[in-house]
């Protein structure tokens, strides 16, 4: 009898070999539910909830947070793979696939009656190898748009359509190389992700400037202008009412408009102020005037400056003063007391567009953008933030490589040519762990072998041919999808990240490794225990 | 006066049903024939916008948060129609996982096919059928407002329990894109008066929603009014043998520290906060209902609980939306406020029944008992030195005796401001007469005693009829008396072992923490005791 019954006579448990099963079993599940999504033959899936919403994803993250998980072993796992998102952007699938594989090969040794802990000393030891190899295997490259292309066309096509991935690769590279300065460390964040309901999701663009999601609240102001100052502010241009003015003291509305009037002149006093720098640098000019403010603006203020033929936005995102002044250059002001031309920005059209109820502001042809904006066009909701969450994956797989300076051949190349080493190493072990070792390296052709079968070809033909090639070849071989046959992914710019093998090698040996040392799972009051 | 719009914000389950019967009272009170005048302004909570189809909406200026799995049968768009295009390319290969579709019951059945006078006249027994608050929703609400918290699950193993969840789920992907959706509302807006922060302050949505007051007090100067509120009961509440007894202990100490903390962060943000529930001590179970005269509900009930609440919130609100006034949530909120005390409590008389053959003022010089009672747990409204603003509705010029020789007042107005005068020692009244009544209509639940008439007064002959309006009144309260309710909870807390508290030590919350937010409380308790008055 365990002794947890002794404590609390409730308490569900399994023990040992149970256990140990358990976890198996729960590894191989969610294997077997993302194995169909590897890859950029894998298939997608689509989501339906009960009142007819639709999601339709290929992207092991998305999947795994959509999926009402309810298995403590399965969260586990899809956690490691959330967390390996959170750290690159990219491998969740492969995060799952290989921890299933690790279990699944362990069993085997475990059924014949090997010690779990012997094979995690294994796996220890070819992790360790795993990544000497993965290190060997690292091509750097120079920082130009070819090799990002390469990158971030590897990433997109694993998660969208081939078609559009091809769009969308040139935006996210576009984009990271237009706010990249010198060797500084790039800032994602200086990259917009703007939504767009309409048209086609191959229309998605990339718009050097900003696009913002507002537009200007009075009839008359313009909706073009060429040529334009930009006054990027955080100053309140509306009335609010800030004396305490209580029902119970003041009865009477002559009282409240005096006390109204008071406080309307102050707020007109910034908005002259404004004016007046508008007719200094502008009179006389062709120049226009844009105002966008982080605080309201209210309808008399507006007006004011529509009499100017000033264009004046309301409530910007916070992040996007930020972003404005990268784009165009000048300062947020926070006040109005001490405005000169040089706190402005300077934008070459500006202008706006509506949608239905949404307007968006085009702030374009600035002079040295430093922030951008990928503008995600598509019919519908769905197909929205399935492009959104590619375009992050992609922008992250490009800053992961600029960041490393370095790429792996992809197609599944790391993984033959790893398990080729680990075979080699193996017999130079001594003991039982070199069935660790063992099971670790048949554990990593999971990646090629699901490659193969959801492009539709033989996993054992394929990895077979595979190994025969990379043991000729000097260079990484890796699988054609679309032939079925070993190239070398180089050649064809196949190129993953190497931050992301390296976390998918560190994370999923630890958590394989865990789960296998587990002999007795219980679950007793809940509360007392978290979760 | 242009409109002045308000902002509302829903976190939590039980706040969504009060939500739910708060909306359908706005929308059922529609006028669509353009006949009848309406006191209140609607645009000060509903907003007017466009579809991709071009067509005009008109949709709740609102904000909702809940788990997944609540939505059942409305989409998460919201159910206004939308154009629907096909793809312009095909998906290679797609894997289709469908969940069962969502069942719709009797009344969601019958709002898509049948027309309105009809489901307005029909009587509903819904009490059986309904689960979620979206099984009685009658708005169609804009795409932007539903926004679901997808990490946690109802019941799941993972609950979504605790304070510092939600605070960090706020500080996430969720809290920026609902930080986004709100300044797309305000900026709408011309001249906004505030917002209306209705949460359940007893799980993880307290979190949540007070890290979304703190983003509105960084981002905009504007009122925040508050309503914390506490479910009419737990599923736990009732345990029978021992474990489930500890079990139902567990979560209740889990609920009172939420509380207090979510009280503690209020007096440091909001600019009034209200307290809500039900039951009459709120804090270590919801405790017994509250009782209303000639109304019979059932607390285990959300469906019938909430609905109480919602009207109460409706009149509360009147003061500030009506067409012909001056008066804003500022202001309220100013009145209610001085001298720091941030808290108040809220009264409710629902329905204000007078014997049908009574006059008005009749009525008042035979009363005895106090007019409302109190919604705010554990709390007694204090009859002396208190600030109030009271709003009735219902009560007609008709049912006022007019005395012709000797008249001390002229209108209704004037009769209560006396009353009130009377009653209340040292104390300010603020009151509001507006003459519509409390529209009742399905799925308004049919909690209402035989002993009504069709509009809402006592009757002593045999009737069957429904009610279908009735008179109502609300207020909000201020005074010393409240120290007691701080008192009260910080005791109730004060008694709980921080060591014991495991799940929050789980989130990151320190007994460090734990200390100081009952020392913001006792501080805040302070601002009750001095007496300064009038």
């Amino acid at each position: 009898m365990a002794a947890i019954s002794l404590l609390n006579p409730k308490a569900e448990f399994a023990r040992a070999a149970h256990a140990l099963a358990l976890n198996i079993s729960a590894a191989k599940g969610i294997q077997d539910v993302m194995k169909t999504n590897l890859g950029p033959k894998g298939t997608m899936k689509m989501l339906v909830s009960g009142a007819g919403d639709i999601k339709i994803t290929k992207d092991g993250n998305v999947l795994l947070h959509e999926m009402q998980i309810q298995h403590p072993t399965a969260s586990l796992i899809a956690r490691a793979s959330t967390a390996q998102d959170d750290a690159t952007g990219d491998g969740t699938t492969s995060t799952v696939l290989l921890i299933g594989e690790l279990l699944k090969q362990a069993e085997i040794y475990i059924s014949e009656g090997l010690h779990p802990r012997i094979i995690t000393e294994g796996y220890d030891l070819a992790r360790n190898k795993a990544l000497e190899v993965l290190e060997s295997m690292k091509l750097p490259i120079e920082i130009n748009r070819e090799n990002l292309l390469d990158i971030a066309r590897t990433s997109l096509k694993t998660k969208v359509h081939a078609s559009l991935a091809d769009v969308l690769t040139d935006a996210c590279v576009d984009a990271v190389l237009a706010i990249r300065t010198g060797d500084k460390p790039v800032d994602l964040h200086m990259i917009e992700l703007m939504q767009m309901q309409h048209k086609t999701a191959t229309e998605t663009t990339l718009v050097k400037g900003l696009v913002l999601d507002h537009g200007a609240r009075h009839p008359d102001m313009p909706k073009r202008v060429e040529n334009a100052y930009i006054l990027t502010c955080n100053v309140s241009l509306e009335y609010e009412k800030t004396t305490v003015n209580s029902g119970f003291f003041y009865k009477n509305a002559e009282e409240r408009d005096k006390l109204v009037a008071a406080e309307r002149d102050f707020i007109d006093q910034r908005v002259k102020k404004i004016i007046a720098l508008k007719k200094k640098v502008c009179d006389g000019t062709d120049k226009t005037f844009v105002i966008i403010n982080q605080k309201g603006i209210d309808p008399l203020s507006l007006d004011a400056f529509a009499k100017e033929g000033m264009i004046a936005l309301r409530r910007a995102k916070r992040r996007n003063m930020e972003r404005l002044a990268l784009a165009c250059g000048g300062s947020a002001m926070n006040s109005v007391d001490d405005l000169t031309e040089s706190c402005l920005g300077y934008a070459g059209l500006v202008y706006e567009h509506i949608l239905g109820e949404e307007k968006y502001t085009f702030v374009e042809e600035c002079k040295n953008p430093l922030s951008v904006t990928i503008l995600i066009k598509g019919p519908n909701k769905h197909t929205l933030i399935q492009i959104k969450d590619a375009v992050r994956d992609g922008l992250r797989a490009i800053n992961n490589a600029i960041e490393d300076k370095a790429v792996i051949a992809g197609a599944g190349a790391f993984e033959i040519k790893a398990n080729l080493e680990l075979q080699k190493y193996k017999d130079s072990v001594k003991g039982k762990a070199r069935l660790g070792i063992q099971a670790y390296a048949e554990a990593l052709l999971i990646i090629p072998k699901m490659l193969a079968v959801n492009s539709g070809y033989d996993a054992q033909d394929t990895i077979v041919k595979l190994q025969e090639e990379a043991r000729l070849s000097p260079d990484a071989i890796g699988l054609d999808l679309s032939t079925g046959e070993a190239i070398k992914p180089r050649d064809l710019g196949i190129l993953d990240n190497y931050i992301v093998k390296k976390q998918i090698l560190n994370s999923c040996t630890i958590i394989a490794s865990n789960l296998l040392l587990v002999d007795e799972i219980m679950r007793a009051g809940m509360s007392s225990l978290k979760g | 006066m242009s409109t002045r719009e308000i902002l509302t914000l829903q976190f939590g389950h039980y706040s969504n049903h009060v939500g739910t019967h708060f909306w359908n009272i706005q929308e059922l009170g529609f006028d669509y024939t353009g006949t009848e005048k309406s006191e209140c302004n609607n645009d000060v909570l509903y907003r007017e916008g466009r579809n991709t189809k071009g067509e005009i909406t008109y949709t709740p200026r609102l904000l909702i948060s809940d788990l997944r799995d609540t939505l059942k049968s409305l989409p998460a768009t919201g159910g206004l129609p939308d154009e629907d295009v096909q793809e312009d390319f095909e998906w290679s290969a797609v894997e289709k996982i469908q969940e069962p579709v969502a069942q719709k019951n009797e009344y969601l059945a019958d709002i898509d096919t049948k027309p309105l006078n009809e489901i307005v006249s029909k009587k509903y027994q819904l009490e059986d059928q309904i689960n979620t608050w979206t099984d009685y929703l009658y708005p169609r609400l804009h795409s932007r407002t539903i926004n679901i918290v997808k990490e946690y699950q109802q019941g799941s193993n993972e609950s979504f329990d605790i304070f510092h969840t939600g605070q960090s789920l706020w500080k996430q992907d969720y809290g920026e894109s609902f930080s986004d959706k709100i300044r797309n509302y305000v900026e709408e807006c011309d001249s906004m008066q505030g917002f209306h922060v209705n949460f359940d302050c007893v799980d993880g949505f307290a979190g949540l929603a007070l890290g979304c007051i703190e983003h509105l007090t960084d981002e905009y100067s504007k009122s925040i009014l508050a309503h914390p509120i506490i479910p009419s009961y737990f599923p736990d509440n009732d345990p029978t043998t021992d474990e489930e007894k500890e079990i139902s202990t567990g979560k209740d100490t889990q609920r009172i520290v939420n509380i207090a903390f979510s009280m503690s962060e209020l007096t440091q943000l909001a600019t009034l906060f209200v307290p809500l529930c039900t039951g009459n001590k709120g804090w270590r179970k919801p405790g017994k209902p509250i009782v209303f005269d000639y109304l019979n509900y059932k607390p285990e009930l959300y469906y019938h609980s909430a609905s109480i609440l919602a009207s109460a919130l409706d009149t509360l609100s009147y003061k500030y939306r009506l067409k012909s006034n001056i008066y804003t949530l500022s202001d309220a909120c100013a009145d209610m406020t001085g001298y720091g005390r941030k808290m108040a409590a809220a009264s409710l008389r629902l329905p204000f029944a007078i014997p049908e053959d009574q006059y008005i003022n009749e009525f008042l010089e035979i009363n005895e008992k106090s007019l409302y009672t109190s919604i705010t747990p554990s709390c007694d409204i204090a009859p002396d030195k208190i600030f109030q603003l009271i709003t009735i509705r219902g009560i007609e010029e008709y049912l006022m005796k007019k005395d012709e020789r000797n008249p001390k007042y002229s209108n209704v107005k004037e009769m209560f401001e006396l009353y009130f005068q009377a009653n209340h020692f040292l104390s300010a009244t603020n009151v509001t007469i507006c003459e519509k009544p409390l529209q009742i209509k399905p799925p308004f639940p049919n909690i209402f005693s035989e002993k009504l008439n069709r509009h809402g007064f006592v009757t002593n002959e045999k009737n069957q009829t429904k009610v279908e309006s009735c008179a109502l009144m609300a207020g909000y309260h201020n005074g010393n008396f409240l120290s007691n309710t701080i008192e009260n909870l910080k005791k109730e807390v004060g008694r709980i072992k921080f060591a014991k508290l495991h799940k929050f030590s789980g989130e990151g919350c320190e007994a460090e923490e734990f200390k100081e937010r009952l020392e913001t409380l006792a501080e805040f308790q302070n601002n009750y005791e001095e007496c300064l008055e009038l």
